[in-house]
């Protein structure tokens, strides 16, 4: 095949991958008309599920199951997927680097278009350097502190990383401008303008939502995002080829490739043209030995070369490619690192010693430390929770748990008959549970109190039985009694006081969230009694 | 998308002029003939809930007495809570559409449903039944949003400027499509409490004077004629319920064009008496209508 038929080819996979990515990404939200059909009701709870398979490229990715699987001992629903890129790479070499991996075509069109560097710095910037190790350092680490019981992947998974990055910050910070803009047009008194703003609803809305949607810590989400884009203005694709954890893993498995770049010396000009449009520093000039471990299989050396020097061949060569450039330091820091990351991660106790009250796990999460086995920290259940209560940790749950999910119920709450998050979960760090199981079991995410000092009718300032109304149980964990309550101007007021019976409660946060009491709400909801811990429970076999 | 474009692009015909000039619209619907009361009753197993509602309309002189050809409606039904109908925290999705297809076929040029729901509201369609009805019978399904949310004066005892959802107001003729329920702090939500899905902003601190910003808002929506679904009632737990075991059958559904007799009429099917319900006593007090409905000559009619 000519090398311009498999740039071609390579470009439109690179854009259909990535447009997938995007679109599972949108995706990744209650359908737009999911309607049950009320005529055939049998009178059970129904579950929504998604209609797209939003996890597919955490099922394509070999690091994500890797992980479940030597943290958590656990096989992943579809990792069959991951084992096809597994061997896809032993004979491909970095494919999916090149061909599939959206992140890896986002830096390289952010490395492409209007490069910074210009003719020879592009040559020199894209000579092999001993940087490149870091990311087997990276890789060797975070798996040695998997199988050491702390799964940290998915804060360098470039799947994680680029899901978690687009849908916490850079899709709501658009949808954000977005929607700022048309309700500019829409205070306008030109009446054109005015109408236009209508126009919010049609683009706006299907990708961004109806509502501004927020997450903690989502500018430190964002700005990493943007800083790893500008490096490839520095060298081109950085993160593939310097910090990628998934590149190195490919890498490795690239030492048997049978897609091999044949050099013909003799041919060669020694203009350097292969050298200034190699994506990932993998040294194709005739005369030095490729580096199969670093090269994306982009093609271009082979498209651009005017001397047909370069090609890339089916070849059963006895002898396999050039050994990736691990560098003895690297894989020693890398198993030191790896070895202190999950022990390090404990001194805060977080894990072992202390439970935050803040810490709300989604319903259906795993013990903790089972959950921190397998969380990929992507953003999934974020994504898709439709009232966006869903956030990532900064301090709650320790250094080991960062950016992990946890509930915010000023944010916003669980609802009673809503299991989305354990449905989308890629690894089963929240199960996959059902409605039936959820209000049946029942699973409890915490417990909510009463704070009297705050609240208006145990306060003596106004009658209000929100939390009660809102109490999704039946019967009510939130039940009302009459009493007569000293008001401010030395008056009785007769008020129905809230009181929480902890057997019922499930945690869920409405009344939290709904509570007219601003600011610090009268009523808060908090981990303790959630049914995934043994340890923090509150009544006496509950 | 094509949905999308019906929704934003009905809304922008009706919202041509600056906002809040069309509220008088809201304000001349009440000012009607005689007022009205029907109940219309299913007596017979497996009744149709569509011929009930025709027959309940039919009764009171035919859809035709509150929607005209080329009317815009909207019709506000509780549809607040991610409930699935047969827990009676919702208003009835048969009687929804029954409702719209009355309009439909009185010629209305556009039905649409609001309501500003308690959960989030894409899970209340698809539970509901709203969502299908609204995919069956065409009408369209707006979804409560801040855009939609307008400043608007009440002119209300207790609320003078409020957040209100604009669909509801923009229309012209309005429908409240109510669902009778058990409620702890106002002791029932029946149509004149349904208009608190009609707001936005902290609603919630309504509660502390319930009664008179219920009436408040009952003033100002001011509905063309309120339909209390009492297929089955709520009558613990309310007004979210979750239990089958608080669901009670009564096969009815109330019409009037007054909204104080509908709603008195409406609680004596749970055993209250009308004169003792906060919100009633003030409606009649403050002159929204008459809290005793056997004033009106009430008229059953059974299926």
């Amino acid at each position: 095949m000519k090398a311009k038929h498999l740039v071609r080819i390579r470009r439109v996979s690179q854009a259909f991958f990535l447009l997938l990515f995007l679109f599972l990404l949108v995706e990744t939200r209650i359908p737009a008309d999911m309607y049950f059909d009320y005529s055939v009701f049998v009178g059970t709870e129904q579950d929504i599920r998604l209609d797209q398979p939003v996890t597919f490229f955490f099922e394509l990715d070999p690091l994500v199951w890797l992980s479940s699987l030597l943290s958590g001992g656990r096989w992943i629903q579809g990792f069959m997927w991951a084992v096809g890129v597994l061997i896809l790479t032993l004979f491909l070499g970095r494919i999916f680097c090149g061909f599939i991996c959206p992140f890896g075509t986002i830096h390289h069109l952010v490395s492409w278009a209007k490069p910074a560097l210009k003719g020879n710095r592009m040559v020199r910037a894209n000579q092999k350097t001993a940087s490149q190790r870091i990311k087997y350092f990276v890789l060797i680490g975070l798996l040695v502190g998997a199988v050491l019981g702390l799964n940290f992947i998915g804060l360098m998974d470039p799947i994680s990383f680029l899901f978690r990055s687009v849908a916490l910050a850079i899709l709501p910070a658009l949808g954000g401008g977005i929607r700022a803009f048309f309700d500019m047009l829409a205070q306008s008194d030109i009446k054109v303008l005015n109408l236009s703003s209508y126009a919010a609803e049609v683009f706006v809305s299907p990708v961004f939502g109806y509502a501004a949607v927020a997450f903690h810590t989502a500018w430190l989400i964002g700005f990493l995002f943007l800083v790893v884009l500008f490096l490839n203005r520095i060298r081109p694709r950085f993160w593939c080829r310097t910090l990628c954890p998934l590149g190195a893993l490919l890498g490795v498995c690239s030492r048997f490739s049978i897609l091999k770049l044949e050099k013909y010396p003799e041919r060669c000009t020694n203009c350097k043209l292969c050298t200034q449009s190699c994506q990932g520093a993998a040294t194709p000039i005739p005369g030095r030995k490729w580096e199969s471990a670093e090269c994306f299989m982009c093609f271009n050396c082979f498209d651009v070369c005017p001397e047909q020097a370069l090609a890339f061949r089916f070849k059963w060569a006895p002898h396999p490619n050039k050994a990736p450039d691990l560098g003895r330091r690297a894989v020693l820091g890398g198993l030191v690192a790896g070895v202190s990351l999950p022990l390090l991660a404990r001194l805060d106790g977080q894990i072992d010693k202390v439970s935050d009250a803040r810490l709300i796990r989604p319903p259906g999460a795993l013990p903790e430390k089972d959950f921190l086995t397998l969380c990929q920290r992507c953003g999934l259940c974020m994504k898709v929770c439709p009232t966006n209560v869903i956030n990532p940790t900064l301090t709650e749950a320790g250094m080991g748990g960062f950016w992990t999910p946890h509930l915010v119920m000023n944010q916003g709450y669980c609802e009673y008959t809503c299991t989305l998050c354990g449905s989308v979960c890629p690894t089963g760090a929240i199960k996959n549970i059902s409605v039936k199981e959820k209000i049946e079991t029942p699973i409890r995410i915490g417990s909510a109190y009463v704070d009297r000092g705050r609240c208006l009718p145990w306060s003596g300032n106004a009658p209000c039985i929100v939390c009660e109304e809102h109490c999704p149980t039946s019967p009510k964990a939130i039940y009302l009694r009459e009493d007569i309550v000293a008001g401010a101007d030395g008056r009785n007021l007769k008020v129905q006081l809230p009181y929480v019976d902890l057997k019922r409660c499930v945690g869920c946060g409405i009344c939290e969230n709904k509570c007219p009491v601003k600011g610090k709400p009268a009523i808060r909801a908090i981990a303790a009694g959630e049914s995934r811990s043994l340890k923090n429970q509150l009544l006496l076999g509950a | 998308m094509k949905r999308l474009l019906q929704i934003s692009g009905g809304i922008a015909l009706a919202g041509a002029g600056p906002w809040g000039s069309q509220i008088p619209s809201a304000f001349g619907a009440g000012t009607q003939k005689e007022s009205l009361i029907i109940e219309g009753i299913g007596e017979t197993e497996g009744y149709s809930v569509h011929a009930l509602t025709q027959k309940v309309f039919d009764a009171a002189g035919g859809i035709r007495q509150f929607v005209s050809k080329g009317d815009v409606v909207v019709i506000k039904p509780n549809i607040s809570w991610a409930r699935p109908p047969h827990l009676a925290a919702t208003t009835n999705p048969e009687v929804l559409e029954s409702v719209i297809a009355l309009c439909q076929e009185a010629g209305a040029k556009k039905v649409r449903i609001a309501d500003n729901t308690i959960h989030n509201a894409k899970r209340c369609f698809a539970i509901t039944g709203a969502g299908a009805v609204a995919k069956k019978t065409g009408a369209d399904l707006i979804h409560p949003r801040s855009s939609l949310m307008r400043e608007m004066k009440l002119r209300g005892q207790r609320l003078d400027v409020w957040p209100v959802f604009v669909p509801l107001v923009e229309a012209d003729k309005i429908i409240n499509l109510p669902v009778a329920k058990h409620h702890s702090l106002s002791a029932l939500t029946l149509g004149m409490k349904n208009w608190i899905g009609g707001v936005g902003g902290s609603r919630w601190s309504l509660h502390q004077d319930i009664h008179q910003t219920v009436v408040d808002l009952a003033r100002f929506f001011k509905p063309t004629v309120t339909l209390i679904d009492a297929t089955r009632i709520l009558i613990r737990n309310g007004p979210s319920g979750g239990s089958p075991s608080d669901v009670v059958t009564k096969n009815r559904l109330i019409l009037s064009s007054d909204p104080v007799a509908a709603d008195a009429w409406a609680a004596r099917l749970f055993d209250a008496q009308p004169d003792r319900i906060g919100f009633i006593q003030l409606a009649e007090k403050q002159g929204l209508g008459t809290g005793n409905p056997e004033k009106l000559d009430p008229r059953k009619v059974t299926v």
